[in-house]
């Protein structure tokens, strides 16, 4: 079976059947198959939302591309102490020898000493960049049990932290890692006890987005430094007083200026969230109208997760005193919801219906 | 699965017996044309099952023949073998007036039946069947290594391709060399 003796539109059938991780292979078996990939392939590879690295199992590193609630493994890798036999081959990517091996599951696994792990990384992102090209986003996940991330170009930075609080170690690395990281896209921080120790100048309040779950009574974990887009926080205990003081410091200018959503889940039975608008100040919108929704896609989101902010329609809003722009509030339940419209109040009362 | 009788020319078929049609008969009484491949052997197929095919849908669309005229005049593939013909047919009479099925498992396995069978389809342009062929083309090399796939589909190295192209431009400057000679004659 000669593949070139098909016409150029069967030979774009067959390739458009086939997995990401099996183009990835079929490019390496000349240079003009790989061109006839991208060319063919070019409107999928476009429409790749995202390239996930996800280092954050010790054992195994994957990269997916996330479809849907599902992902679709290009490539995975492992130590090559682990490598149980010889049965594997040799590819040239981006000038790095790299052994691969097919996994049963059919996608190739990448086998290196960890030692080479940055060599080999940057050899597959170029090759990655080269080949799905540059308008693909490229999400480096790390964690803090397998805290290794490269610098490399078009590749965002997303790390998880778990226990971060809990032990003065923890805030070390934590504080260690995102000192040499790049800016980060999205940080998580679980179980997160301590606010005092990150410094105010800290990379921590330039990551676009951050996702919190802490046990401090302080809400929000201090906040007064960050200048990202957004912010999510799941609490067990909080004081009006801070998110009122929060609100005030976003109305005046002081600070906040890029947050565009902010959600605060409060998982206390006692915390009394009906006083806070009262509190804060609000100004209504007339209750027989209808205000319009804020929503917006989620810097990151995991597989099967939703992909934009959850839906405010508020008929509470506030201004910033500086640039009349206008946030909905909501709260429901135990949900407190800030979404910041890049409106003016003329402009925000003119899309109620 | 259609009938078929060997050794009839295009010009004159012997009488083809009737394929069984899976699908109730119609009311109005359906018609039928006649194809042949490489073999000459003709298999009698329903204008339903052949709508599959955008070609002989299109060809078949205006012409108004008569039973006795589609006889005499079947659709002559002769870049098609007789097998791989037998196979579309058959297909195309499974699947006359039904959706097509997410998978066809009923394909062959042997390579290069299959790349015939491909190259048939793409040109009586049969979209749903065309589309199972090339993934099942696309299966043969889940999960292989570069040198399996080229083994598989025998694509050439780059050295290969470096030769074939070095050839290809030798052949068209020997073949411009030509026409500029024989240009240049003709002004004598």
């Amino acid at each position: 079976m000669k593949l070139s003796k098909y016409p150029n539109l069967v030979q774009k059938e067959i390739l458009d059947n086939m997995k990401y991780s099996d183009l990835f292979l079929l490019s390496f078996v000349s240079k003009n198959m790989k061109n006839i990939i991208k060319s063919s392939q070019a409107a999928r590879f476009k429409s790749i939302s995202r390239i996930v690295y996800n280092m954050q199992n010790t054992n195994y590193r994957t990269i997916y591309i996330p479809l849907g609630s599902s992902e679709e493994v290009i490539m995975k890798s492992w130590d090559i102490s682990e490598m149980s036999n010889n049965d594997y081959f040799q590819l040239k990517v981006s000038g790095e020898i790299i052994n691969f091996r097919s996994s049963r599951h059919h996608f190739p696994i990448a086998n290196f000493h960890q030692s080479d792990r940055e060599s080999v990384f940057e050899s597959i992102h170029n090759y990655f960049l080269d080949f799905f090209g540059y308008t693909v986003k490229y999400q480096w996940i790390a964690n803090n049990y397998m805290l290794y991330f490269p610098q490399l170009p078009s590749l965002s930075l997303i790390l998880k932290f778990w226990k971060a609080g809990g032990d003065k170690r923890y805030i070390k690395k934590l504080e260690h890692s995102i000192s040499s990281s790049p800016i980060m896209e999205h940080i998580e921080l679980t179980f997160w006890e301590s606010t005092a120790t990150l410094n105010a100048e800290s990379k921590f309040y330039q990551a676009e987005s951050i996702r919190i779950f802490q046990d401090n009574p302080t809400v929000p974990v201090n906040l007064g430094c960050f200048q990202g887009k957004r912010a999510f926080f799941t609490c067990n205990q909080g004081r009006i007083s801070d998110l009122s003081e929060f609100v005030n410091r976003w109305k005046s200018g002081e600070a906040f200026q890029n947050l565009e959503h902010l959600e605060i889940v409060i998982n206390h039975p006692d915390y009394p969230l009906n006083g806070v608008l009262d509190a804060i100040g609000v100004k209504y919108i007339d209750a027989t109208k209808i205000p319009p929704t804020h929503t917006l896609p989620k810097v990151y989101f995991e597989c099967g997760h939703k992909r934009n902010t959850d839906p405010i329609i508020s008929h509470t809003y506030v201004v910033r005193e500086t640039d009349n722009r206008v946030a909905s509030i909501s709260i429901e339940r135990k949900t407190f919801s800030f979404g910041v419209w890049n409106k003016t109040e003329e402009e925000f009362l003119a899309m109620v219906k | 699965m259609s009938s078929t009788e060997q050794g009839t020319s295009s010009a004159a078929p012997a009488e083809p017996t009737t394929a069984p049609e899976s699908a109730a008969a119609p009311e109005v009484p359906e018609s039928f044309y006649y194809v042949h491949g490489k073999d000459k052997v003709v298999h009698k197929v329903s204008a339903g099952a052949l709508q599959h095919s955008a070609l002989i849908h299109g060809m078949i669309s205006n012409l108004g023949y008569t039973e006795e005229q589609a006889k005499a005049n079947p659709f002559p593939f002769e870049n098609i073998d007789g097998d791989i013909l037998q196979m579309v047919v058959d297909w195309c009479n499974q699947h006359k007036g039904k959706p097509t099925p997410p998978e066809d498992t009923n394909l062959p396995k042997q390579k290069e039946k299959l790349f015939d069978l491909v190259l048939a389809v793409n040109y009586l342009e049969i979209k749903e069947l065309l589309t199972y062929c090339c993934k099942q083309v696309a299966m043969m090399v889940k999960g292989k290594s570069p040198e399996e796939i080229r083994e598989i589909w025998m694509i050439p190295t780059d050295a290969e391709d470096e030769a074939a192209e070095k050839e290809a431009k030798k052949r068209a400057g020997k073949e411009a060399a030509g026409e500029t000679a024989a240009a240049a004659g003709d002004a004598k």
